[in-house]
């Protein structure tokens, strides 16, 4: 005991004998021929293998592909129909996405080193891959040969890395990957790829030009390249100099702010009616912000007691009465939004500090939900034609990290009703459950973007987009309300009843004890649930909405120049989806081992 | 009150080394207190009373209801019968008293229940900060002297999973106590731990007992029961069958059911 707890109390456990690292020959032996039986099985799956990747490499490199339909339409597969004049509104909003996520990678430490050999082995490994790869596919001679003398030199390359370098020194994965993004971007410089424009007027036709790819596009994915590793360094100086936990603090709040930001204000650009603005919005914000501050800053009071919760009830009774007074729409959500915090108030009631974040926290979401509301309601001076300003993957997207956004705190709300011993709310969360989970998807989409706008009051404007958001993550909530509660089941009874034993409220309990077990539990489901949300936005093309998919399949496809070329396409379109959903796959793994600290 | 704490306040003042709490006040007070399970009878009439300061064994074979009656003193289960006053405070549904009591009350469990996913130092301070509204910088100072107390102030900044079985106990009992409360429950806080881990934890229980505190142990260590209770009550099918110093019971026994028992545990 007194030997464990020396120094820092980490007891120094010997470590395990190392794993001996086997010889390629040796491993290949006891791994894939160890029996007869496994021998056939090896000899079996490489075969379907070598089959799969020999199809899958004919048809990429049939020269009857029409590749450059891809080529040409990228713009059309990002944001449609956006006017190339207003083009730097895109470029803007890419760049401060990228500027945040380098510097997130470099405050959050991203990344990390890969001994020199150990890049040497897998290059070794790729150019060996990329060998097989040109043998296999079916080149001509003289492309056979390019191919293989790259896949040589690749080889060579790790093979020498292997052998000489020093175990000691290491490369780190961001700079691998930037270095890998650089010799891509220069290629765009140096690689005759062709200049393709497709020209939409009257004549429709692809315009290629050998030899050059255009200046607007090399250009800004040069400087977007640029703007990423230079974030990265700020971020890294950034790191060094400020503490951590309020710098981490303010990225996830800009984080948070940044799609409604980009969206409405960069890429909608609306036209303000700033007189409107100034004698109506901003007073009735500042009304509440003041007036919604006091309430709140009382009821956080440990001392206002019983009296406090009666308020909070008084405050949700007017709220629901507002709701169906004929007023401005701002007004009355507010409102409810206000009954919301003081309802929760007494749980995170304390010391002067708490009491000034929940504050805090408050005119953040009244900020923001008045500013949506806001924007919303204005109309945009982004002449598209079309149901909506953006298509393509920026709509997919859009549709997609707004959903998942919306329906996490709607799933979990109905997810701990579901489970509350309350009857009536869990009646209520039980029928929506099953109502909106037994309704296709199909349905609740039309009904929002057809039947929606019949319903809501005058003065109130929902776009399409808006309304489909709505909708859909109603849709989503439901099923990520029965995962949660899956995750919340998995809490043992004896967590709740130490929190009980120490005299936590309910609302405590769920807060600081229950969710955050349940929630780790339910990381692989949920991220399952995300990635599905993502896929699925492709149904938005039944309601008009120009999706990535549909512009695939329909739009590029159906020009004159590109007749038949459905499935390159399609094939490139499956590419996008996958590297996203991979991503987020990817980042619950990193999520899962992060939060697994507390186990042993 | 009843013939039983009588008789056993007469007891006290005979024994030598007995505390004298014959003035003390009344900390718990059970009258008829019943509970059932279904059909099944866990608890039949408890009626008893632990004084301030006083520290009561509970012993009794697997299944009778000793784990029950102290679950029911912190509404942790419901009684159906009866009424339980702790420190003038009834419990009924009313959830305002629930939470008085909880918050006056300690309880260690068999099983621990530690957080897994805070800290040792947060599992402490968590409810101080939360429940008793404290600054956060004086409740981790307090959940550090309450860990230093129990002896483990070196963890305090690891996951409950890293720790052996008596010093997540000892986290649970620095729990317990950072509410400051003016009673601990342990329900069976020894019985996961093996031998060795099992001293540790009964250590740290005998100094919480010499500081005053007002105890009520379920458990099955005889050595401790004699060395540290004031009050041992032996309990069988959901009833008290006999209740009295430790040297009463240990020595002579008037019942034949506890005969029986410490004749089969001794």
């Amino acid at each position: 005991m007194s030997e464990m707890s020396s120094g820092l109390g980490v007891p120094t456990i010997p470590a395990p004998p190392e794993e001996p690292h086997l010889p390629p020959r040796q491993w290949i032996r006891e791994n894939l021929f160890s029996s007869l039986f496994n021998t056939v099985l090896t000899i079996v799956s490489s075969l379907v293998i070598l089959a799969i990747v020999r199809g899958l490499l004919a048809f990429i490199f049939n020269p009857q592909r029409q590749w450059e339909a891809t080529a040409t339409n990228l713009r059309l597969l990002m944001t449609q129909a956006y006017p190339e004049e207003q083009y730097l509104r895109v470029w803007v909003c890419v760049a401060v996405i990228l500027t945040l996520t380098a510097m997130s990678m470099a405050v959050w430490r991203a990344g990390s080193a890969v001994p020199l050999p150990g890049v040497g082995r897998r290059l070794l490994s790729g150019g060996v891959l990329l060998a097989i790869m040109a043998l296999l596919a079916p080149f001509g001679t003289r492309s056979t040969f390019i191919w293989l003398v790259i896949a040589i030199v690749v080889a060579a390359g790790g093979e020498a890395l292997r052998r000489f370098a020093d175990e000691e020194r290491s490369l780190s994965t961001l700079a691998l990957l930037a270095m890998a993004l650089g010799g891509l971007v220069a290629t765009l410089w140096v690689v005759p790829y062709g200049s393709h424009t497709f020209n939409l007027q009257r004549t429709p036709r692809v315009l290629a030009e050998p030899g050059t790819v255009a200046m607007s596009t090399k250009l800004p994915w040069t400087l977007m390249l640029v703007v990423a590793v230079a974030a990265y360094f700020v971020g890294t100086l950034v790191r060094d100099r400020l503490p951590t936990n309020p710098l981490r603090a303010t990225l996830l709040v800009t984080w948070l702010l940044m799609p409604p930001i980009l969206l409405y204000l960069v890429l909608r650009d609306p036209s303000f009616d700033m007189g409107h603005v100034f004698t109506t919005d901003i007073p009735i914000f500042a009304a509440y912000a003041v007036l919604g501050g006091a309430l709140l800053s009382w009821l956080t009071r440990p001392s206002t007691g019983e009296a406090g919760r009666i308020v909070a009830a008084l405050v949700l009774v007017a709220g629901f009465a507002m709701f169906v007074t004929p007023m401005r729409m701002i007004v009355r959500l507010d409102m409810l939004l206000l009954a919301g915090f003081a309802l929760s108030a007494p749980t995170f009631s304390g010391g002067p500090r708490a009491r000034r974040r929940y504050t805090a926290g408050w005119l953040g979401v009244l900020g923001m939900m008045s500013w949506l509301i806001t924007a919303i309601n204005t109309p945009s001076t982004v002449d598209v034609p079309g149901e909506f300003f953006i298509g393509g993957i920026s709509l997919t997207l859009m549709v997609a990290i707004f959903t998942i956004v919306i329906s996490f705190p709607l799933g979990l709300a109905l997810a701990l009703a579901r489970t509350s011993n309350m009857p009536i709310f869990r009646l209520l969360a039980t029928w929506f459950i099953e109502f909106v989970r037994g309704v296709p998807l199909i349905t609740i989409l039309i009904f929002f973007s057809i039947m929606v706008p019949l319903f809501l009051p005058p003065g109130m404007h929902l776009g399409e987009v808006a309304a489909v958001v709505i909708g859909y993550s109603l849709f989503s909530s439901a099923y990520l309300a029965e995962n949660v509660r899956g995750g919340l089941q998995s809490v043992t009874r004896g967590q709740h009843e130490a929190a009980e034993a120490v005299g936590m409220t309910t609302s405590q309990k769920t807060v600081f004890i229950v969710l955050p077990q349940a929630l780790r539990v339910a990381i692989p489901p949920l991220v399952g649930h995300c990635i599905g949300v993502f896929k699925e936005t492709s149904l938005l093309a039944i309601i008009g909405l120009f999706d990535v998919l549909y512009i695939a399949r329909y739009v590029m496809s159906n020009q004159t120049e590109f007749m038949g070329s459905t499935k390159e396409n399609i094939l490139f379109v499956s590419l996008i989806y996958w590297i996203f959903a991979y991503q987020m796959s990817k980042a619950s793994q990193r999520l899962e081992q992060r939060t697994g600290l507390g186990e042993r | 009150m009843t013939d039983a704490t009588a008789a056993e306040n007469t007891d006290n003042q005979a024994m030598e080394q007995s505390r004298d709490l014959s003035g003390a006040r009344d900390m718990i007070a059970c009258e008829g207190v019943s509970k059932w399970y279904g059909d099944f009878q866990a608890l039949d009439g408890i009626t008893a009373t632990i004084k301030e300061q006083e520290v009561v064994v509970v012993l009794g074979p697997s299944g009778s209801g000793k784990s029950t009656w102290i679950r029911c003193i912190n509404r942790l289960e419901v009684h159906q019968e009866g009424r339980i006053v702790v420190d003038d405070v009834e419990l009924t549904n009313d959830l305002r008293n629930i939470e008085q009591v909880r918050s006056e009350v300690g309880m260690v469990f068999q099983l621990f229940n530690l957080f897994p996913h805070l800290k040792v130092i947060d599992n402490v301070s968590l409810a101080p900060i939360w429940v008793r509204k404290k600054p956060r910088a004086e409740a981790e100072e307090q959940a550090m002297a309450l860990l230093e107390r129990v002896g483990i102030p070196e963890q305090a900044h690891k996951y409950p999973g890293q720790l052996s079985g008596g010093q997540q106990q000892r986290v649970a009992i620095a729990r317990a106590l950072a509410m400051e409360p003016r009673i601990m429950l342990f329900d069976e806080p020894t019985s996961a731990l093996d031998p060795e881990m099992i001293k540790e934890v009964l250590d740290v229980m005998k100094v919480l007992a010499q500081s005053g505190m007002t105890m009520m142990v379920v458990t099955h260590e005889m050595g401790f029961a004699k060395e540290v209770a004031d009050r041992i009550i032996f309990m069988e099918e959901g009833q008290i069958v006999e209740q009295g110093t430790p040297q009463h019971f240990f020595e002579n026994p008037t019942e034949d059911r506890t005969k029986l028992f410490l004749s089969q545990i001794l």
